[in-house]
């Protein structure tokens, strides 16, 4: 296979602007109509943001390198939208504490994925799964009854509606979240000792980093990342259900590895990964234009995730 | 038995670098060929070609007269070809048994495997090297379990094991004390008489001038010179090895020790160290000395620096500067001014997907504000970069594209960044072509002049006899000897290595 | 300090802390559930327990060679969707062996694909087989798009009521399934795939074939996959495209308690059987101990969870011994 010359997130907005061009060509697509396309557009835009900031706290953990990987995603999503629905119950002035909330909920599980993969040496993929479980099960806790509660209108507004010169909230939202970011993982000491401890462990630990530290507070960071993610798709979605979250689980996964990210850590960017979000969340939204049944839907993204790794993924072979 | 192998016009290329260009080589049965050449040459590239576990692009492989093309090391090896690398390719997991049979196992009528023959035959072999254990090694221990020299013997034994005609030994010896490369080289005697073939892959002048018939020179990628051995002297070939004349003759040391001279500070002192290897270590460091440590592999010394650094938990009294310490993670010790270049550079030193620059400053971006001063990094490596003569294409290429000399001289830019006051180096020159390690030396001697005190472990014994003041020879754990002055002699040395008690004991 | 003792000793004999746990979930299960013991209880238990153990020997052989496969519950649910559409309750003693013949090779199809891009386009094993777990979790639920479907009434009530010599069916399975992995290891193959697993470049060096020997690992898992998947379909005698989504974690965590390490290499198959064993030990403590509804699910998964972390507690512990 030859190797391809252009970086993977240029690559796959190049993969994305394609996307949308063909579902213009579509039954119902938007033809030739400048202005529903626009506003198609920046709708996928819109909806792409919530993958993205979830795929960010992935991003991190893979970026930390020795198979990290954060199944726990989905289920701890849910969890902190439906502690902001509850806590909030429609009121503006509980915003702020909801997200508070949903902030260190999230923190406290990716901690206790941190504590459990640093100290108690459990691999990421059994730890992170393990608290997925665990924390579906405090979702059916807390939901035996049913949950109620509402979202407050200022969230509604900052996030689901059109901010600044027509642009939605949640657009403005994540171009600021995406610039702490790349802050945070270039210009920061942080950054560039999670890149270290992504590619080699020992060398950093010779070189005076604190290497269970930082996978501690990389998972920690990832989940209050999660709890992020809650917090917004709630507002966006103006309503709570039991697997209001599982739908970002593996397209984080798939966001990252689009994005040219090595899956081995240690190499790779946010930019790559909102490439990626934007993709795959085109993806969804072709089928659900066509009509396409959620097996289907679960079908493609598997396979698109299957050969982007073999595309972007392959890892040395043995005979040279 | 008889065999004879050729390679002709060799090319070998691994993306844009050229490993090799016009390589040959010719070997027959009885006789040893020394494939000699400084790191980077392609030696080991052209052993991998003959033994199949790399493909050629260019070029013949004639086995017996006629051209072969090896598919994999299987098909090399169901030929005749059976290699002892020095990087192992032994199973942890396994035993010495299951390691030495590994996909040649002698199996019974139905398909299962022999275990009786297995565990004889296993006997027969490990009975080669009787004698030169430490203890005896049983079919049945893990290899895991076994000392890095008895590794590389049960290395031996598998590249035997195929009853091979042309045996390859590739750096076979780096991990062997005298006793066992002595009978190493008896079995190489035996191997000649029988009719085999050896290929003997080395930059050790002392051995390959004790056990090789004829000689092959790599000079970055090309051959540059072959003959008899007893036609030409070591300086010739270390001539042919090299570009220029900058063989780093070590042999000349007029240097005073200045801790000899009074007060000098004393940055480092050491009471009664003890690790799981180490016994109960004493020494004392002056600023601006060069403290050598030396003694058979595998004695402590590489426990004795990673203690000091704080990566291994130890018992014991150390000082830094007059200070008590007790370092229980490098960050501690890199505050305080110590330094550790360690023994595996793309292992430990490296981080080998990143930048030059961001492998530079690694210890040091806290120094850097929030958010980080990028230029001002940049300008402080740049001056790093050319105190060093760092050959590099710039600061954001990948270290991946250095050369091994130019990768380590980032190693050490690394710590040089944190001006420290006490440099421990482990092993630094393995792997270091000749021109790099003679601008190591000097680089070393300006350090020491400068008044940074240096503890530097070596396994090559001529480095430690020209460079170092004191030479601290350890054994099973402790310190067995010092050496310093006249009593500091090739042989005293070697003696001292193998445990007899010589010079002063600390 | 010679702490190496214990832990050569552990190391060698990985099940001992699978034993004592299973030993403890006996214990607990017969304190509350007094019958254990009894014949059709052992026999309910065990052909509960089968399928969960069928994915645990799989995923051992899988483990051991170096790599690991989270698509065996997305496999289960395709063969389970398949056999339920493709049967139903009428279905002659033929056609059901025709299916289940086709059920077991399409376990061993899906397994191909996952060591076809793992072995040969060496590919990270976690995201591929994560990659075809969705890709086969939309298969099954094509097949099948709400649960129903049906199984002949024959040969599920032979699956559950059949004891020949008395014992529960599960056991002889379980006994063949050992006698099985006792064979390998006496093989070349098996010393292939500790090699493999414990130090893939050594092996190739060794001329270990080891692609050939990775993509097998995921044949046999795909097969043992189907084999789960025809099992829970006689248990259940109905299909449920999502039926496999819980096996997954139970499967890797069986293996875990187990005491095969996860880095492959090492370990053996009867532990993560006896895993398998445990975890569904503990579902049944859970409901008969009286725990609310609502709670089960979470006191099931922070059971697991601390399952899972006990080794490293252990060790942990005598490593902060002076």
């Amino acid at each position: 296979m030859k190797k391809i010359a252009i970086s993977p997130p240029v690559a796959a907005v190049l993969l994305a602007i394609i996307l949308f061009l063909l579902s213009g060509l579509l039954p119902n697509g938007y033809g030739s109509n400048t202005s529903i396309a626009l506003a198609q557009a920046t709708n996928i835009l819109r909806l792409s943001v919530f993958l993205g900031i979830v795929a960010a706290g992935q991003t991190l953990v893979i970026l930390s390198g020795s198979e990290g990987i954060d199944l726990s995603v989905g289920s701890t999503v849910t969890l902190t939208a439906i502690l902001v629905y509850v806590i909030c119950n429609g009121q503006d002035s509980m915003v702020l504490p909801a997200l508070v909330v949903a902030l260190l909920v999230g923190a406290i599980i990716g901690f206790v994925n941190g504590a459990g993969i640093t100290y108690l040496r459990i691999s990421p993929l059994v730890m992170t799964l393990g608290m997925a479980g665990v924390v579906t099960g405090l979702i059916l806790v807390a939901q035996h009854g049913n949950v109620s509660g509402a979202v407050a209108p200022v969230m509604t507004q900052v996030i689901a509606r059109p901010l600044v010169l027509g642009i939605p909230g949640a657009i403005i939202i994540w171009i600021v979240f995406a610039l702490l970011i790349w802050l945070f993982l270039e210009r920061t000491a942080f950054g560039k000792h999670l890149f270290a401890i992504g590619v080699n462990r020992t060398t950093a630990r010779l070189s005076g980093i604190n290497v269970n530290a930082m996978v501690l507070a990389t998972y920690a960071i990832a989940g209050m990342l999660s709890g992020l993610g809650g917090f917004l798709v709630v507002g966006n979605a103006g309503v709570v259900f039991i697997n209001i979250g599982n739908p970002f689980l593996f397209p984080s996964i798939a966001a990252v590895a689009v994005g040219g990210t090595l899956l081995t850590g240690g190499k790779g960017s946010y930019w790559g990964t909102m490439a990626g979000s934007l993709v795959l969340t085109l993806i969804t939204s072709l089928l659900t234009t066509m009509q396409m049944p959620d097996s289907v839907r679960r079908m493609v993204l598997g396979a698109t995730l299957l050969i982007l790794i073999s595309i972007y993924g392959r890892q040395k072979g043995f005979r040279q | 038995m008889s065999v004879s192998l050729s390679a002709r016009s060799i090319v070998k290329r691994y993306g844009g670098v050229v490993a090799l260009a016009d390589a040959n080589l010719d070997v027959q049965s009885s006789e040893t060929v020394a494939l000699i050449g400084a790191n980077g040459s392609g030696k080991s590239t052209l052993s991998k070609i003959i033994n199949g576990v790399v493909v050629l692009d260019g070029g013949q492989l004639l086995l017996d007269g006629k051209t072969v093309h090896f598919s994999s090391p299987q098909a090399a090896r169901k030929s005749g070809i059976s290699t002892v690398f020095q990087e192992l390719s032994l199973v942890p997991q396994m035993t010495v048994a299951e390691n030495i049979w590994l996909a040649h196992e002698p199996l019974k009528r139905n398909g299962l495997v022999d275990s009786r023959e297995v565990q004889k035959r296993t006997e027969e072999l490990l009975a080669l090297f009787e004698g030169t254990y430490k203890a005896v090694i049983r079919p049945d221990a893990t290899i895991a379990s076994l000392p890095p020299d008895e590794k590389q013997i049960i290395e031996i034994l598998k590249a035997i094991s195929f009853d091979p005609r042309l045996i390859i030994l590739d750096e076979a010896t780096a991990s062997l004390d005298s006793r066992q490369v002595q009978r190493l080289f008896d079995l190489v005697q035996q191997w000649k008489q029988a009719g085999k073939a050896i290929i003997f892959v080395s930059h050790r002048m002392e051995e390959i001038f004790r056990i090789a018939d004829r000689y092959s020179v790599l000079r970055n990628g090309y051959t540059v010179g072959e003959g008899l051995i007893k036609d030409i002297t070591e300086k010739e070939l270390v001539a042919l090895m090299v570009e220029k004349a900058t063989a780093a003759s070590v042999g000349n040391r007029a240097r005073q020790s200045p801790y000899q001279k009074t007060n000098q500070m004393l940055r480092l002192e050491v009471t009664d160290l003890k690790t799981d290897l180490l016994k109960g270590v004493n020494l004392q460091l002056g600023d601006g000395e060069l403290l050598g440590i030396g003694g058979l592999k595998g004695q402590g010394q590489r426990d004795l620096l990673l203690a000091l650094f704080g990566d291994i938990p130890y018992t014991g009294v150390v000082n830094i500067s007059g200070e008590a310490v007790h370092f229980t993670h490098s960050r501690q010790a890199i505050q305080k001014g110590v330094a550790l270049v360690p023994g595996e550079r793309t292992k430990e030193g490296l981080l080998y997907l990143r930048s030059i620059l961001e492998n530079l400053f690694l210890p040091s971006w806290n120094q850097y504000g929030f958010p980080l001063r990028m230029r001002k990094a940049r300008s402080d490596g740049q001056k790093v970069v050319d105190s060093l003569s760092l050959k590099m294409a710039g600061f954001d290429e990948p270290v991946s594209s250095l050369s091994g000399g130019n990768a380590q001289k980032v190693v050490i830019g690394k710590w040089l960044l944190r001006n420290p006051k006490l440099l421990l180096l482990d092993d630094p020159t393995k792997g270091v072509d000749v021109g790099t390690k003679a601008e190591f030396y000097k680089l070393l001697e300006k350090l020491c002049e400068q008044g940074t005190a240096i503890l530097f472990y070596s396994s090559d014994d001529e480095e430690l006899l020209g460079l170092c003041d004191r030479v601290l020879v350890m054994h099973d754990g402790i310190i067995r000897s010092e050496l310093r002055g006249e009593s500091l002699t090739r042989s005293n040395l070697i003696a001292a290595s193998l445990g007899a008690s010589d010079g002063r004991v600390e | 300090m010679k702490k190496i003792n214990w832990q050569s000793f552990a190391f060698q004999r990985p099940y001992l802390f699978t034993l004592f746990l299973l030993f403890l979930a006996v214990v607990v299960n017969f304190i509350f559930q007094p019958n254990l013991f009894d014949r059709s209880t052992l026999n309910s238990n065990m052909r509960v327990f089968l399928p969960s153990i069928f994915l645990a020997a799989g995923q051992a052989v899988v483990l051991i060679g170096g790599g690991i496969d989270i698509s065996v519950g997305s496999i289960v649910s395709i063969v389970n969707a398949l056999l339920a559409t493709q049967l139903g309750t009428e279905a002659s003693p033929e056609k059901t062996a025709l299916w289940l013949g086709i059920a077991l090779v399409m376990g061993m199809l899906c397994g191909a694909v996952n060591g076809f891009f793992t072995a040969y386009l060496r590919l990270q094993p976690i995201i591929t087989t994560y990659a075809t777990s969705f890709l086969f979790a939309g298969i099954a639920l094509y097949i099948l798009p709400s649960p129903g479907g049906g199984i002949p009434g024959a040969i599920s009530s032979f699956y559950r009521e059949a004891t020949p010599l008395g014992l529960p069916l599960a056991f002889y399975i379980i006994f063949l399934i050992l006698l099985g992995w006792i064979f390998i290891r006496k093989t070349r193959y098996g010393r292939y795939l500790f090699a493999v697993g414990g130090q893939p470049d050594a092996a190739y060096e060794t001329a270990v074939p080891v692609n050939s020997i990775q993509f097998s690992t995921y044949v046999i898992s795909g097969l043992m996959a189907a084999l789960a998947g025809i099992a829970i379909s006689l248990l259940t005698s109905s299909g449920n495209a999502e039926i496999g989504d819980q096996l997954t974690l139970a499967s890797v965590s069986a293996v875990v308690i187990g005491g095969t390490a996860l880095r492959g290499g090492i370990g053996g198959v009867a532990g993560p059987v006896i895993g398998a064993i445990i975890l569904g030990l503990i579902k049944n403590i859970i409901s008969f101990a009286n725990v609310d509804l609502w709670w089960q699910t979470f006191v099931n998964a922070a059971i697991i969870v601390l399952a899972l972390a006990a080794p490293g507690i252990i060790n942990l512990v005598r490593r902060k011994r002076p």
